[in-house]
């Protein structure tokens, strides 16, 4: 378990470092709005709003409830997109 | 680089699988909290249901195309004839010339303490008729002061280089001094 951990924490150490997760994270953005994820989720957020109120609504809110959905919403050629980045970047760096 | 300890073969790939999923999940929350920080944003700025105009409001702001305005309707020079007092001296000035005036006028700006210092010393080489004369020369030639400054502005060319540099001003004196017949 031990060694699970710290290959991990290495490995998010790696991707800081070398720029990956910046340049992973603009791809998964792009990604998303690109496929229309973002204006989904939107709409989403407008119904929140519209339940809170203009006003009141807080950063919480949003999160609690549109995040879960948010993640349950990320196509799956997006998700393969990504992992298959992240596969070859473990590859590199994990041996 | 090698981390002996940690090399892929004493793991096995489901283990990276779950690694490689980790990681994603991480990048995933990331990408909503970023939405939803955006999203926060425009509702507290005013903007987030901008899109949502109906299309009556919409024609009060679009684009103005016609001659004589700018994008937004605006008459856009109508101030280019129009005259302004001076706050110092309370005369009428061209609104273009105005800039230039207010230098001289107020005494501050990179040419007006150079020319303060050359009427000092013509109006010590000259006599006093010329001095009378020397505002109404502002509009006409902003490099004149007076009227016995002219036999001097001729030399002046040869010096021009030297007149950027308020330091060089007393150095001017002088020479103005040993020109002077």
């Amino acid at each position: 378990m031990n060694k699970e951990a710290r290959l991990k924490a290495s490995i998010n150490q790696k991707l800081t470092e070398t720029g990956e997760r910046d340049r992973l994270k603009e791809l998964l953005r792009a990604k998303l709005t690109e496929c229309g994820w973002k204006d989904q989720m939107k709409a989403q957020c407008k119904e929140v709003i519209k339940e809170k109120g203009l006003e009141h609504v807080t950063v919480e809110d949003l999160v609690v409830e549109v995040t879960p959905k948010g993640r349950a919403l990320v196509p799956d050629s997006v998700k393969k997109e990504l992992l298959q980045r992240i596969r070859g970047f473990l590859s590199q760096h994990a041996s | 680089m090698k981390m002996e300890e940690l090399s892929v073969s004493s793991l096995d790939n489901s283990k990276l699988e779950a690694l490689a999923q980790d990681i994603l999940s991480d990048l995933v929350e990331d990408a909503c909290l970023g939405l939803c920080f955006e999203v926060h944003r425009a509702v507290k700025q005013g903007y987030f249901f901008l899109d949502d105009t109906d299309q009556e409001s919409m024609r009060d702001f679009e684009i103005v195309d016609q001659p004589g305005l700018d994008v937004f309707g605006q008459v856009y020079n109508q101030w280019k004839n129009k005259e302004c007092v001076c706050p110092n001296c309370s005369r009428s000035i061209a609104a273009s010339r105005f800039a230039p005036h207010l230098e001289k006028c107020l005494g501050m700006g990179r040419n007006s303490s150079r020319i303060a210092n050359r009427r000092i010393v013509t109006g010590n080489n000259t006599n006093n008729k010329s001095e009378s004369d020397q505002e109404d020369n502002d509009d006409v030639n902003d490099n004149d002061w007076s009227y016995g400054a002219e036999k001097k502005a001729k030399k002046r060319k040869s010096d021009k280089v030297l007149l950027f540099s308020p330091c060089i001003n007393v150095f001017i004196v002088f020479i103005y001094k040993t020109s002077a017949v």
